[in-house]
């Protein structure tokens, strides 16, 4: 079978160990949450930092066979999404020492890393690699702008969890676990920063490398189109809240709305658009 | 050497009877130096709380019993009239162990988990070291029992979330707002509902406190104990209102002192910046439709309650955990009390062994130097340590069951031909 995974052991191996990593620190950060585990409490962090690891391993065993150059494919994309969530993540929770909400944003994680792993397992093609500065930092940016999206999403849909819970006299799990709304909008609105700065980053770096290359990409491109119009949306976002006073309320749901079309709109594209923005190589 | 408690709680008596038998710190005192002074107990100590008076006594009679300690604490309070010894509870050796355990970590108490019973059994036994009525076993029960709470304290979450209104109040507004130290605070009510939850907010960080009242002095009062001293007065308290993030209210009144007309302005000036206002009046304070306000959390006394009941679901929930904690130190406690039984044979080991020693070495005071005196000295310690040391591990070891010990004596006593001990204690 000519498939990267079945031609390469450790490769299968990490791969499969890697998805294993993701199950287990989602159902210890899940039982720290819901049932309040010691045990979960002592290990999840630690079992966290060892998926984080495995995850950079396994990336580097990935490129290696394309001699260490980012590929252009939906499992690479995936994968790289799960490693940038799980990554930011973790830097939440050494920066804020609020270990609260790691489970919403890992089990994400690891529904973008098994969607890979079975994915890799099952494709011949290993996609377009691309090398040069530019392109790198414009597809790892646009990876990181996606997760700092879906990450302020998750955010807004806790925000509004436990504004409900409150609102309604409800002072059961959520109440008693999550952090309070206040670190919750700040968490929410540092993610939106990240990610407008990510999508501004992956727009100038696209079109510098667009000009060093001297490839032409349509105006009206699918991909071009989305990223402008969530970067547009994104920013309109950041300046809604001074400029006009929304509150955080009404800006959850915006962000849970720009969270759910970026994911419609990836999905869409890598069934109906998957070449790098039309261009052929 | 047996342990009696006897006493009465909120789960044996009405507060009628527990206000009538209650003892103050000199009644105390009195009591416990009565019992030892009259030759019935060895050692003495009284806990005396709103929710409990109990006492605890190592006899010196066989003919103080429970149903004696009662009659005689009844005639201390001279209170015949209204209890009854049926008011009280009574347990014996590992039973008042236990009980004074469950005490001390505060799953005995009225509120399950509150902080200060732990203060109030260090207390009792303050007083009872002092008057010089605590001797080795209520040091060593009470001295377990602190570290039983303090155990608890720390592996559970017995003393966890907030049970009193005033203190709900605080744990919902840190729900919302994650540092209080950069909120302003408005206490509508000088009260001392209004002041508890003030103090709550103070300990939580709130600095920017500022008071209202109807009584302006009472307001400063309460604003220089807290150290704010910030007062507005009531007549013009509402032109602020949208400046503060939290509402405290609690004044007693029939008409609502915010209407939601008010709240409608303050939250647009505020630009729908989250308030949270607590309604802590009865009847309530604030508007109820104020609630319906976007971003404004208007709580009253019902919806915190639902925080208490939730909190002490939560520690009701760590029970079996104190449980556990309790069994281990009572299984120490245990052995330590069997270890007690054998300390006059143990005592008596050494004494015979020292007293061969010095006979022995009496013989040879005037036949050798000093200096080689010393060192002989020396050496037959070593000896004798050495050859104690087998006999005494034996019998202080934990044993399985009570019969064991007394047999276990009767070898060592049998064995180094040991006189009868002493029977008094």
């Amino acid at each position: 079978m000519n498939n990267i995974l079945f031609n390469n052991l450790p490769l299968l191996v990490l791969n499969q160990l890697l998805s294993l990593f993701y199950l287990i620190t989602t159902f210890l950060y899940g039982a720290h949450f819901f049932k309040d585990s010691q045990f979960a409490k002592r290990y999840k962090q630690p079992v966290l930092v060892l998926t984080v690891l495995t995850h950079v391993v396994y990336l580097g065993l990935l490129t290696s066979i394309e001699g260490y150059l980012i590929n252009y494919s939906t499992v690479n994309l995936m994968t790289m999404v799960g490693l940038t969530l799980t990554i930011t993540y973790l830097f939440i929770e050494f920066t804020t020492k609020s270990d609260k909400t790691g489970f919403f944003v890992i089990s994400f994680a690891a529904g973008a890393q098994l969607i890979s792993s079975i994915m890799t397992a099952r494709i011949s093609n290993a996609g377009i690699t691309f090398s040069g500065i530019g392109i790198g930092v414009h597809l790892i940016a646009a990876i990181f702008g996606f997760s700092a999206i879906a990450i302020a999403g998750l955010y807004s849909i806790l925000y509004l969890l436990l504004f409900r819970q409150i609102e309604q006299n409800r002072f059961e799990l959520l109440f008693q676990r999550l952090p309070n709304l206040e670190v919750l909008e700040k968490l929410t609105m540092h993610a939106v920063a990240l990610g407008f700065l990510f999508l501004s980053i992956t727009l100038f770096a696209g079109m510098v490398e667009q000009r060093a290359s001297g490839e032409a990409i349509k105006l009206l491109e699918p991909k071009l189109v989305t990223l402008v119009v969530i970067w547009l949306l994104y920013g309109t976002g950041i300046f809604v809240k001074p400029i006009i006073g929304w509150d955080i309320k009404h800006m959850a749901y915006l962000f849970i709305f720009l969270f759910v079309f970026v994911t419609i709109l990836i999905v869409f594209m890598t069934f109906f658009s998957p070449t790098f923005h039309g261009l052929t190589f | 050497m047996n342990i009696i408690s006897v006493g009465v709680n909120h789960k044996t008596a009405p507060i009628e009877i527990r206000e009538r038998i209650s003892l103050s710190e000199v009644q105390n005192k009195e009591f416990i130096t009565g019992l030892i002074s009259s030759g019935l107990a060895h050692e003495a100590m009284v806990i005396s709380t709103c929710n409990r008076t109990e006492v605890y006594v190592v006899p010196a009679m066989h003919e103080v019993t429970g149903e004696y300690l009662k009659e005689y604490l009844i005639a201390f309070k001279d209170a015949r009239k209204e209890v009854r010894p049926e008011h009280f509870f009574s347990r014996f050796y590992c039973g008042t162990a236990r009980h004074i355990f469950e005490v001390a970590s505060a799953i005995d108490s009225l509120v399950l988990g509150e902080g200060q019973i732990l203060g109030q059994v260090k207390n009792a036994y303050r007083i009872a070291a002092e008057a010089q009525c605590a001797g080795i076993l209520i040091t060593r029960l009470c001295h377990t029992a602190f570290s039983v709470a303090k155990r608890v304290k720390t592996k559970t979450k017995i003393m966890e979330g907030a049970v009193s209104v005033s203190y709900a109040a605080v744990e919902l507004a840190q729900k919302i707002f994650s540092n209080l130290s950069m909120k302003k605070v408005l206490l509508v009510g000088a009260g001392e509902t209004g002041e508890l939850a003030a103090k709550h907010m103070f300990q939580k960080n709130a600095r920017n406190i500022v008071i209202t009242n109807r009584t302006l002095s009472k307001a400063e009062v309460l604003a220089e104990e807290l150290g704010t001293n910030k007062v507005l007065p009531y007549e013009s308290f509402k032109e602020h209102l949208h400046e503060f993030d939290i509402i405290i209210t609690a004044i007693s009144t029939k008409e609502y002192v915010l209407s939601e007309a008010e709240m409608h302005q303050c939250m647009i000036k505020r630009r729908l910046k989250p308030v949270i206002i607590l309604d802590l009046g009865l009847p309530r304070n604030v508007d109820p439709d104020i609630g319906k306000l976007q971003n404004m959390f208007l709580k009253d006394i019902d919806a915190l309650k639902h925080i208490i009941d939730k909190n002490l679901e939560k520690r009701s929930r760590e029970l079996p955990k104190v449980n556990a904690i309790i069994e281990e130190e009572l299984v120490g406690f245990g052995q330590w009390i069997n270890t007690l039984k054998v300390r006059p044979t143990i005592v008596d080991l050494q004494s015979k062994f020292i007293e061969i020693k010095e006979k022995e070495l009496e013989r040879y005071r005037y036949k050798v130097s000093e200096e080689e005196l010393q060192r002989m000295e020396h050496l037959t310690d070593r000896i004798l340590k050495k050859i104690l040391h087998h006999p005494i591990k034996m019998l202080k070891a934990p044993i399985d069951t009570t019969d064991s010990m007394p047999s276990r004596v009767d070898l060592v006593r049998n064995v180094f031909d040991l006189e009868e001990p002493n029977q008094s204690r």
